[in-house]
């Protein structure tokens, strides 16, 4: 393990917000042990703030038999106090290291000094609302969320939480309004799409989870590289395509009333919903297909299971 | 590809340095003669061009490679964790400590 791919894994973890706390600590303090704090320069801020949190996360603190962590922690933050002393991005990061000792009324006592000198500290009001739902004080949180985003429109990271917490407490239409906001902020992501579309089935609104699964495999449908063989789906297109399979069997097997949408949407016709059973099947195959594997890999695993639960399906329709 | 990259934008550096200086002591020569409105001789020119030529093929070779274009490649590289991480709700007050705790031999 090097300093050049440490600090490289870092800087791609700061930029596609990636939780991975255990990986961040190892890589900082191998980092802060190469001394590489002055390669990095003007991104050094950013860094100490992401190794706090991940500390954080870890629960290092002040451990006792692991004075090097501890030290750590504490000299991220005091670094960063020290460099901007009234930041109100560090005061946010104090309050974070006392909710870990400290208990919920404390912080949030906290966090409402802060939000009183600064009413758009956006990032302490998240922070309190974290703290509130953690404690389960799930009403104040949401009626809390539902102030900031009426004050702050276009933070999509708030409407996920507010459509993470309804689905918590099942009220899945108003899940789904969230995450159309959300996705009308973030039109070219096809993941908030990918999450509608599992909500609408967990409501068990088929069709219009079917739709949404649809829009999800033309957003992400690539040209093929050669020849007219589609290329093979992985990732979030795979998902979508069990999403149209179960869907497709759903609607095909159901009675007319079990197909009823609470959202008013008229499923595709039944002719069309076979076509849609078929080239689904076949795109699942495609994904496991041995041929379509890159080149030293082996086959796929979980080829077996696969073909043998779209059989299962396909004999129950 | 990158060292040849380098090396032709450093000679191209080389030869447009040579010819800055051959220009200098060129007009220097011209005003000393008291003729300092002489045209600058032809192969001082086709040597700045050649090094324009040169540093434009070197820094072409020296950029980054190319990213792919479309909304749909990028997707390809995330998964539903990054996108759905809500960092700034993220609770850190878990089960992190009792994981993450360096291992103790109990006795």
């Amino acid at each position: 393990m090097d300093l050049t791919s440490a600090l490289q894994r870092l800087a791609s973890y700061r930029a596609k917000q990636s939780r991975a706390s255990a990986d961040i600590v190892k890589d900082g303090e191998l980092v802060l042990r190469k001394a590489g704090l002055t390669k990095l320069g003007d991104e050094e801020w950013a860094f100490l703030e992401q190794l706090a949190l991940a500390a954080l996360d870890t629960g290092k603190l002040d451990v006792a038999d692991d004075i090097t962590d501890g030290y750590a922690i504490q000299a991220c933050l005091e670094r960063l106090a020290a460099k901007f002393p009234e930041s109100p991005r560090v005061d946010v990061l104090q309050g974070i290291r006392m909710e870990a000792t400290e208990s919920s009324e404390t912080v949030i006592r906290y966090y409402n000094t802060l939000l009183e000198a600064d009413e758009s500290n956006i990032a302490a009001w998240k922070r309190k609302i974290s703290v509130l739902k953690s404690s389960g004080d799930i009403k104040t949180a949401v009626q809390e969320l539902s102030t900031l985003l009426d004050t702050f429109y276009t933070d999509v990271e708030g409407w996920l939480e507010l459509g993470s917490i309804y689905s918590s407490c099942n009220q899945y239409t108003s899940a789904l309004q969230c995450l159309s906001h959300a996705m009308i902020l973030a039109p070219q992501n096809a993941f908030y799409i990918l999450e509608a579309a599992e909500t609408a089935y967990s409501a068990a609104d088929i069709p219009l989870a079917l739709k949404f699964y649809l829009r999800v495999v033309e957003m992400l449908d690539e040209p093929p590289t050669s020849g007219t063989t589609p290329s093979r789906p992985e990732g979030p297109t795979l998902r979508a395509w069990y999403g149209v399979k179960l869907c497709a069997r759903d609607l095909l097997t159901s009675t007319p009333t079990a197909s009823q949408s609470e959202s008013q949407t008229t499923p595709p016709s039944e002719k069309h919903l076979r076509l849609l059973d078929e080239l689904s099947t076949e795109r699942i195959l495609a994904a496991y297909s041995p041929s379509s594997s890159k080149a030293g890999e082996g086959p796929p695993l979980g080829r077996e299971t696969v073909v043998k639960w779209l059989e299962n399906t396909s004999s129950t329709s | 590809m990158s060292f040849t990259a380098k090396s032709l934008l450093f000679a191209a550096s080389l030869i447009l340095l040579h010819a800055a200086y051959s220009t200098y002591e060129h007009m220097s020569q011209l005003k000393a003669l008291g003729r300092p409105e002489d045209r600058l001789p032809l192969d001082i020119i086709i040597e700045s061009i050649l090094a324009l030529a040169t540093g434009i093929i070197g820094a072409t070779l020296n950029s980054a490679e190319l990213k792919e274009i479309t909304w749909a490649s990028e997707m390809k590289n995330r998964n539903i964790d990054e996108m759905d991480s809500r960092l700034g709700f993220a609770n850190f007050n878990n089960k992190g400590k009792i994981f993450f705790a360096s291992s103790n031999p109990q006795s």
